[in-house]
């Protein structure tokens, strides 16, 4: 047993995207994201956001990503799913699936919470070699279009929520801002491609109280709309004239806002081992004012881009750590559209 | 009948709330109406704190729609149909699970959905000039 490898399949479809990874020994052999290409090999078209969608796309998804890590069927020991938390009709596609699939191979099922894979992906690895992860215990900022999360995180099972946001979370808030802007949704991309070419201290915004650890976004997303709306009043041409120098100061004071208790977290905790995960985890700006924190001594990681925004190889490689502890579970599991970590 | 009721300081907003979910017994559907950053997502706070939902309520932008429970167990449904640009996006969501069920719902961004929406409902809108907010509701029975 202890020389055989250990072979997962990985559903994830908690909210947009429908995506199957196949993992051996914690080598990631595909990640396959429902996209045009899939729909181009076997048909059809992806729809922007539609829970049928991923009953279309998790078949041929699921076929990819075997054919992908030239693996067969039958060469699988346990099938992981996302069981929350997300949308309730996208994640009953891959949770019954899941189900289905494992009662048909006669193999162990392993639900995942989509939180905690995320911060797993920082695990993830494309081969034996060169690969560098974060020592326990460790802090890890999670920032997508819809969390905002700092967990403390003892070992590859054992997470604690410090503190998250109280109403948007950090990806909607670029998300949003870009909307006052008239750049299209989802326009957090956007911000930061305009944002290389501005002044970051050129307009101040707010930042927003929250207690503890927690984070608040929704007093600065409105603090940006007034500031437009008054601006404009005076200066029609205002955003056209002065857009990269505003979205800058937009990235800015988000990722302010981002590091001030981040920053309060590693020094109330003493723990410099900082990782960075979700798809905000993208934005240029965010990852080097991270990386800038290893000048006092922080030690930062953040996963390479695919495993940043959702996908399964996240979730098989949590389900990898779960076989090695042996923890699976039954045909009883049914989705979980709030899940905690 | 409508009432209006204007603000311009966040602790008002316990009594408003409480008027709001006077009307629970007309209906327990609720759309919210008003631009972004008029202040939806922090009443429906406030509404859901009143319920004694002890979750934390955050933005369900980017999920679409998140599920609390009340401190009695009566589940409550927040939407938000900010990103939905097809009505026929409703249908894939299972939208009348949702709807239809025992269950208290709140409604951001509800014109994206049109017609789709229970005839009898509580409408509140939200408005914002300057400093001052205002918040107004009625029932709305379309049958």
């Amino acid at each position: 047993m202890a020389n055989k490898s250990v072979v997962i399949l990985g559903i994830e479809s908690s909210c947009d995207d429908t995506s199957a990874s196949v993992i051996r020994d914690g080598v990631v052999l595909s990640n396959v994201i429902a996209n045009q290409d899939v729909h181009t090999k076997y048909g059809g078209v992806v729809p922007e956001l539609a829970s049928r969608a991923h009953q279309q796309n998790i078949v041929p998804v699921v076929y990819q990503a075997l054919a992908q890590a030239k693996v067969k069927k039958t060469d699988i020991d346990a099938i992981a799913f996302t069981r929350g938390p997300g949308l309730m009709g996208s994640l009953l596609v891959g949770t019954s699936f899941a189900k289905a699939y494992a009662m048909a191979l006669n193999i162990p099922l392993i639900e995942v919470n989509h939180m905690h894979a995320h911060i797993m992906a920082l695990f993830a690895k494309e081969t034996n070699e060169d690969f560098t992860h974060p020592s326990f215990p460790f802090i890890c900022l999670t920032v997508s279009g819809g969390h905002t999360q700092l967990v403390k995180v003892s070992d590859h099972l054992t997470l604690e929520v410090l503190g998250q946001t109280i109403d948007d979370a950090a990806g909607e808030a670029f998300d949003k801002s870009a909307k006052i802007l008239g750049l299209d949704y989802p326009g957090g991309p956007l911000i930061d491609k305009h944002a290389q070419n501005g002044d970051p201290l050129r307009f101040k915004f707010t930042h927003p109280k929250a207690p503890d650890y927690n984070y608040s976004f929704s007093g600065f997303k409105t603090g940006i709309l007034y500031f437009i709306r008054d601006e404009m009043e005076k200066n029609d041409q205002f955003i056209n004239e002065n857009l990269n120098d505003i979205c800058a100061s937009i990235q800015h004071t988000i990722i302010g806002i981002l590091f001030k208790k981040l920053n309060k977290v590693v020094a109330d905790t003493n723990i410099k081992e900082v990782g960075l995960v979700g798809g905000v985890a993208a934005n240029s700006g965010l990852r080097d004012a991270l990386k800038q924190q290893e000048k006092i001594g922080w030690k930062t990681h953040i996963p390479k881009f695919p495993y940043c925004t959702d996908n399964a190889a996240m979730i098989a490689i949590t389900a990898y750590y779960k076989y090695l502890n042996n923890e699976f579970t039954n045909q009883a599991i049914s989705a979980k559209a709030r899940y905690a970590i | 009948m409508s009432e209006t009721y204007d603000y311009s300081d966040l602790k008002d907003l316990p009594k408003i709330a409480e008027q709001i979910l006077s009307l629970q017994s007309k209906s327990a559907f609720f759309i919210f109406n008003g631009p972004m950053g008029a202040g939806k997502t922090t009443l429906i706070k406030e509404l859901c704190k009143q319920l004694g939902a002890e979750d934390l309520v955050s933005s369900p932008t980017y999920n679409i729609v998140n599920e609390y429970r009340t401190m009695e167990g009566k589940r409550i449904c927040h939407f938000d149909f900010y990103r939905i640009e097809d009505k026929s996006e409703l249908y894939d969501l299972g939208y009348e699970e949702y709807f239809y069920s025992d269950s208290i719902c709140f409604v951001e961004w509800p014109e994206k959905v049109g017609n789709l929406l229970p005839s009898e409902h509580i409408a509140v809108n939200l408005s914002v000039e300057r400093n001052r907010r205002s918040v107004s509701f009625e029932v709305i029975n379309n049958k």
